[in-house]
C-alpha cells in the first residue's frame, strides 16, 4: 500500500515540475512586460514600479482589435466551408463507393504529411497571378486546399463507422443522397464535426507561413502572422514586445480555458487519427 | 483551371508600366487631392517617420501608411514587395544592384531633371547610380536617393576612456590596439558590438580594411566592377586583425546573441569602452549618455595617413510600379532642400543632410556629438575616404555570406582566410546568375 | 413553417434525387473538396516539380537546367548541413517528449482523473494552443543573455555556464530543439497517459504476482500496450521537426552561422530573398519526399501488429 502511495506522490511531483516548466516562460515574459519601456529587464524580476501602462501601449500600437477581427474573418472563411466540403467528400468516400475510390483516397491522404513550405513558392506565384496577394483570400483559399487531406480523412473515418443500415433506412424512406447526407448523417456526425472545427480553428488562427509570404498588411493577417509583424516592428523594445505578445496570445488562451475539455479531446483525437 | 508560367510576369509588369507612363505627364508633385504614400521603413530609426510627419504638416493632403521591419527582414522582403502590385512608394533599400537588374526600381533621371538635382554634389549621387543591368554600380542612371549621408566610426565611453588614461583619440591603429588591451586588462569590456540577426562585426572589419587598404579597391568590389575581389592581401591583414581581436576576447563572449538594440542598450548603460557604429546614433547617444560619449574616426595605420570609413547614403527608392511615384520623389527632394526638413535631418538623423552644394549645413551646437560626427564626415570627404558598406555589394551577400561567416569566426570555426574566400565565392556565384 | 419551406427548397435544388446513379452522386459530393485540394495543393506540387528544373529568379526569363538543382541539394555542404539540422531536431521534438512522456505515464498510471487531472491537462496543453511564433518569442527571452536560464545558473553559482544560448555554436540547435520539446511534451504525455489507462489493469496485477519488477512491467506490459500511441507521437512530432519554420524564424533566423537553419526556412529565403526559385523548389520537393520516406516506415512498423 505504501508503495502505491509513494508512487502516486512521485508521479504528482513530476507532473507539478513539468507544469512549472510549462508556465515559467510566461511568468518571465510577464515580469519583463512590466519593466519600464525601452529598458532591458532581467529574466524574472518584479520591477520596482510595475508599468501596467505597457499593456495599454501595446494594445494601442498592436491594434489588437483589428487583428482579432481579421483573424476571425479568415477563420469564418475557412472553417465552415472546409468542414462542409470535407464532410461531403468523406461521406462519399465511405458510403457511396465511387469507382476509383481507393486511388482517390490515396491522392487525398498523400497530402497528410505535406510540409507547407514545400509548396509555398508556387503558391505565391499562383496567388499573385490570381491578383489576390495582400487580400485575406490569399490565406483562405490555400488553407481550404491544405486542410482537405486531414479533414477528408477525418470525416471519412467517422462515416465509415456509421452502420450501413442507417443509409438503407434513409433510402427506403425515399430520401436522396443529398437529403440523407444533410438530415441523417450530418446530425449524427456532430461530435466529429465539432472536433474538426476546433482543430481547423486553431490551425488557422495560428497559421504563420502563409500570411508572412502572401499578405503584407498585418491588419489582414491571422493572429500569428500579425504577431510576426509586431515582433519585426517592436522587437527592439523588450517590455513592449513582451506585453504585446502576451496580449496577442491572450484570446487563444482564454478561448482554450473556456472550452478546454473540447480542445483537449479534439487535439488528442486529432493526433491519433492524423 | 489556373495556369501560371514565368511568362505571364513580364506581361503584368508591362501593363503596370504603361499605366504609369500615362500618369507621368502631370506635374511632379503631390497635387492637392488626398493621397497616401505607402512606405516601408527600418525599425528603430525615428528619422524617416519624423520627416514624414513634418511633410504631412506642410502638405496636409498627404498622409503616410508606414510599415516598419527589422533590417534582416527588410533585406528578405524587399525584392518580393517591390515586384507586387501595391509596391511601396517609398522604401528603405539595403542594396540596389539586383533590384535595378530586375527592373524593380524607378529610374529617377526624370526627377533629376525636374528638380534640378545637378545642383547636388555628384559625389552624393554616385553610390545610388547603376547601369540598367544592375552592374556596375556608381555609373549610369539614378535609382535611389539618400535621405542623408552617414559616416561611421568609433563611439567611446569618455568616463571609461579617461580611467584608462586616454586623453586624445588614438591616432594610429596601434594606439587603438593598446587602448583595447588596457581595457581588457582593467576588466572593462573593450568593444561592445552586435552580431545577431545581421553581422555587426562587419563594422570593425570594414574599418580595419579602411586602415589597411585603399578604399577605391573596396568600392570597386562593392560596385561590382569587372574582376574585383575582396580577397586581397591587405583585406586579409584586416580580417586577421579582426580575428586577433576576437581571440583576445575584445568582443563580449555572447556577441553572437547580441542584436543591434541589445548592443545599444549595453553601451548606453556603460558596458563597453568602444562601439563601432554610425552617426545616425549621435543624437540618441548624446541624449542618453550626455557628456559621457565621444566619437573618433577609425585611425589609419600610420599617423598622418588618410582616413577611410564606411560612409553611404541612407538609401531610399521608389518602386517601379509605385502608385504615387511623383509624390514620393517630391518628398525626397523636399527632405534635401526644405529648411525644416534639413534641421530635423541633422538633429534626429545626426548625419549630413546632403542636398544642393550651395545650401548651408543647419546650425548645430558646437560642443555636441553631432558636430563631432559632422566634422568627421568633412574629414572623410577631404581624404576621399568614403566607402559604401561591404554588406551592400549584392542583395544577398550580407545574409548569405558576411553574417553567417562572421558568426562562424566568433564561434571559432572560421578564420580570416576562409572568411574572405567564402565571401568572394558567394559573390561570384551571385554575379554569375 | 420555415422548416417545411426549407425542406421543399432543398429538395427542389438538390441534384441528388433517389434515382441518381450512386457513382455520379459520389463524384459530385467529392468535387468541391477535390477542387480546392487540386487548385491549392496538387497544382502547386506540380508547379514545384516544374520550377525545380529551372534556373529562374522569379522575375526574368527562366532557363531549363534539368536536374542541376537537385544535384546542388545533395552535394552542397551548406544545404546538406541544413537537412541534417532538421534530423537533429528529431531528437528534441520526438525522442525527448516520447521518453519523458513514457516515464511520467508509467509512474502516474491512473492518476489523471478528477480536478488534478483537469488542471494538469489544461496547463500542459497551453503550449499546444499558442502560435509557434509566440513560443519562439517566449523562449528567445528565456535564452537571452539577461534571461531566466542565465539568471538561474547565476543563482546557483554557475556563472561560468551562462552564455547567449541562441548565439552559441554548441548550444543553439539544442536550445531551439528544446523549444520544440516544450511545445510537444504535453501532447505526447497525455496521449501516452490516456493510452496506459486503457491497458488492462489485471495484466499488472498478474505481473506483480509473478514477482516482476518495475522494469519488467514496463518492458513487457506498458511498452507493447502503448505501441500505437507511441507511433502516433513519433509520426506527429517527426513531421513537426522536419518541417519546422515558425520557431526558427523568430528565435534565431538560422544563426549562428547556419547552425539552426532548417529546410523550411531555407526554402523561404532561397525563394524570396535570394531569388533562386528553382533551387528553393528542388529543396521543397526533397523535403516533401524525406518526410514521406520517414513517416511511412514508422506508420507501418507501429501498426503492423494491430
Amino acid at each position: 500500500m505504501t508503495q502505491i502511495f509513494q508512487r502516486a506522490w512521485v508521479g504528482k511531483g513530476l507532473i507539478l515540475l513539468l507544469m512549472a516548466l510549462t508556465l515559467l516562460p510566461f511568468l518571465s515574459l510577464f515580469t519583463a512586460a512590466l519593466a519600464p519601456g525601452g529598458t532591458y529587464p532581467s529574466g524574472i524580476a518584479w520591477p520596482e514600479a510595475p508599468q501596467w501602462n505597457n499593456f495599454v501601449r501595446a494594445f494601442e500600437v498592436a491594434d489588437i482589435g483589428r487583428m482579432m477581427v481579421s483573424s476571425l474573418i479568415i477563420v469564418l472563411g475557412v472553417v465552415p466551408l472546409a468542414v462542409v466540403i470535407a464532410s461531403m467528400a468523406g461521406f462519399a468516400l465511405a458510403k457511396l463507393v465511387p469507382t476509383g475510390r481507393k486511388w482517390l483516397y490515396l491522392v487525398f491522404v498523400l497530402g497528410l504529411t505535406l510540409p507547407f513550405e514545400s509548396i509555398i513558392t508556387p503558391l505565391y506565384y499562383e496567388i499573385r497571378a490570381l491578383g489576390l496577394l495582400n487580400t485575406r483570400f490569399a490565406i483562405i483559399l490555400p488553407l481550404l486546399g491544405l486542410y482537405m487531406p486531414f479533414s477528408v480523412y477525418w470525416m471519412r473515418a467517422h462515416f465509415i463507422n456509421v452502420p450501413q443500415d442507417l443509409s438503407e433506412a434513409a433510402q427506403l424512406d425515399g430520401a436522396g443522397y443529398w437529403r440523407e447526407f444533410w438530415y441523417v448523417q450530418i446530425p449524427l456526425a456532430r461530435s466529429s464535426i465539432m472536433s474538426l472545427s476546433i482543430l481547423l480553428f486553431l490551425w488557422t488562427w495560428n497559421q504563420f507561413l502563409l500570411p508572412i509570404v502572401l499578405v503584407q498588411d498585418p491588419a489582414k493577417r491571422t493572429m500569428a502572422g500579425a504577431l510576426g509583424a509586431f515582433q519585426g516592428q517592436w522587437g527592439t523594445d523588450v517590455p513592449l514586445l513582451s506585453a504585446g505578445s502576451l496580449i496577442i496570445m491572450a484570446p487563444t488562451i482564454i478561448i482554450f480555458l473556456i472550452f478546454q475539455r473540447q480542445f483537449v479531446a479534439a487535439l488528442l483525437q486529432g493526433a491519433v487519427k492524423g | 483551371m489556373i495556369k501560371i508560367s514565368p511568362k505571364t510576369l513580364p506581361l503584368v509588369l508591362t501593363l503596370s508600366a504603361t499605366a504609369m507612363a500615362n500618369q507621368a505627364t502631370a506635374a511632379m508633385d503631390c497635387g492637392s487631392e488626398p493621397l497616401t504614400l505607402n512606405a516601408y521603413f527600418e525599425t528603430g530609426f525615428p528619422l524617416p517617420t519624423q520627416l514624414a510627419e513634418e511633410f504631412s504638416r506642410q502638405y496636409p493632403n498627404v498622409s503616410f501608411d508606414i510599415r516598419q521591419d527589422q533590417f534582416a527582414n527588410l533585406m528578405e522582403n524587399t525584392p518580393r514587395l517591390l515586384s507586387q502590385d501595391n509596391a511601396p512608394d517609398l522604401i528603405r533599400l539595403p542594396s540596389i544592384s539586383d533590384l535595378v537588374a530586375n527592373g524593380l526600381l524607378k529610374n529617377l533621371d526624370p526627377y533629376f531633371e525636374e528638380f534640378g538635382w545637378d545642383s547636388f554634389p555628384e559625389s552624393q549621387l554616385v553610390q545610388t547610380r547603376a547601369h540598367e543591368s544592375g552592374r556596375p554600380r556608381g555609373v549610369g542612371s539614378l535609382y535611389a536617393l539618400g535621405l542623408n549621408y552617414s559616416t561611421t566610426g568609433v563611439y567611446y565611453n569618455t568616463e571609461l576612456a579617461e580611467s584608462l588614461g586616454m586623453d586624445t583619440p588614438p591616432q594610429t591603429l596601434e594606439e587603438l590596439d593598446n587602448l583595447l588591451a588596457r581595457a581588457k586588462e582593467a576588466g572593462i569590456q573593450p568593444i561592445q558590438q552586435w552580431n545577431k540577426g545581421t553581422g555587426g562585426l562587419n563594422f570593425p572589419l570594414q574599418n580595419l580594411m579602411g586602415s589597411y587598404s585603399d578604399p577605391e579597391a573596396i568600392n570597386a568590389w562593392i560596385f561590382q566592377q569587372e574582376g574585383a575581389t575582396i580577397n586581397t592581401p591587405e583585406n586579409l591583414e584586416a580580417a586577421n586583425h579582426l580575428q586577433e581581436w576576437i581571440e583576445a576576447g575584445y568582443f563580449s563572449r555572447d556577441v553572437n546573441s547580441v542584436d543591434y538594440f541589445n548592443m545599444m542598450s549595453r553601451f548606453i548603460g556603460g558596458n563597453g569602452l568602444v562601439m563601432f557604429n554610425g552617426d545616425w546614433e549621435s543624437a540618441n547617444l548624446q541624449e542618453q549618455m550626455g557628456d559621457n560619449v565621444g566619437f573618433f574616426l577609425m585611425p589609419p595605420l600610420n599617423a598622418g595617413d588618410a582616413y577611410a570609413t564606411m560612409s553611404s547614403p541612407l538609401t531610399f527608392g521608389i518602386a517601379e510600379n509605385a502608385a504615387n511615384a511623383d509624390c514620393a520623389a517630391y518628398f525626397l527632394n523636399w527632405v534635401a532642400t526644405n529648411e525644416t526638413a534639413r534641421q530635423i535631418n541633422v538633429e534626429v538623423g545626426g548625419s549630413n543632410p546632403g542636398g544642393p552644394a550651395n545650401l548651408q549645413l543647419p546650425e548645430v551646437d558646437a560642443d555636441s556629438l553631432i558636430s563631432t560626427t559632422l566634422a568627421a564626415s568633412q574629414t572623410i570627404a577631404e581624404d576621399n575616404g568614403a566607402m559604401d558598406f561591404i554588406a551592400n555589394a549584392t542583395g544577398a551577400i550580407f545574409s548569405a555570406a558576411w553574417t553567417p561567416e562572421l558568426q562562424r569566426m566568433v564561434g571559432g570555426v572560421q578564420d580570416a582566410e576562409g572568411l574572405l574566400s567564402t565571401v568572394q565565392e558567394e559573390y561570384e556565384n551571385q554575379l554569375s546568375r | 413553417m420555415t422548416v417545411y419551406k426549407t425542406e421543399k427548397k432543398v429538395q427542389r435544388l438538390s441534384p441528388f434525387r433517389g434515382g441518381l446513379n450512386a457513382n455520379r452522386a459520389a463524384w459530385l459530393f467529392i468535387a468541391p473538396a477535390f477542387f480546392f485540394y487540386g487548385a491549392f495543393v496538387l497544382l502547386p506540387m506540380a508547379m514545384s516539380a516544374y520550377y525545380s528544373l529551372l534556373n529562374w529568379d522569379g522575375i526574368g526569363a527562366a532557363s531549363f537546367v534539368g536536374l542541376t538543382n537537385y544535384i546542388t541539394v545533395v552535394t552542397d555542404d551548406d544545404l546538406l548541413q541544413i537537412i541534417a539540422n532538421a534530423f537533429r531536431l528529431i531528437l528534441y521534438f520526438t525522442v525527448l517528449p516520447v521518453i519523458v512522456g513514457l516515464a511520467v505515464a508509467s509512474v502516474i498510471r491512473n492518476q489523471m482523473s478528477g480536478r488534478f487531472g483537469t488542471v494538469t491537462r489544461t496547463v500542459l496543453f497551453i503550449p499546444q494552443v499558442i502560435p509557434l511564433v509566440a513560443a519562439g518569442i517566449v523562449w528567445s527571452w528565456m535564452y537571452d543573455s539577461n534571461g531566466v536560464i542565465n539568471q538561474l545558473l547565476g543563482f546557483i553559482g554557475l556563472e561560468n555556464w551562462t552564455r547567449g544560448w541562441l548565439g552559441d555554436f554548441t548550444y543553439a540547435l539544442p536550445a531551439v530543439g528544446l523549444i520544440g520539446t516544450w511545445v510537444l511534451l504535453g501532447l505526447c504525455m497525455l496521449l501516452l497517459v490516456t493510452g496506459i489507462s486503457r491497458i488492462d489493469a489485471s495484466l499488472y496485477e498478474a505481473a506483480k504476482m509473478d514477482g516482476a519488477n518495475a522494469w519488467h512491467e514496463f518492458r513487457h506490459i506498458t511498452l507493447p500496450g502503448l505501441r500505437q500511441e507511441i507511433g502516433v507521437c513519433v509520426t506527429v512530432t517527426i513531421i513537426q521537426a522536419l518541417s519546422s519554420f515558425d520557431i526558427v524564424y523568430v528565435a534565431t533566423s538560422g544563426g549562428p552561422g547556419i547552425e539552426t537553419m532548417v529546410p523550411g526556412l531555407e526554402i523561404y529565403r532561397l525563394a524570396f530573398a535570394h531569388r533562386e526559385v528553382g533551387l528553393a523548389s528542388a529543396l521543397g520537393v526533397v523535403l516533401m519526399l524525406l518526410v514521406l520516406l520517414i513517416v511511412i516506415p514508422v506508420q507501418w512498423f507501429t501498426r503492423e501488429k494491430q
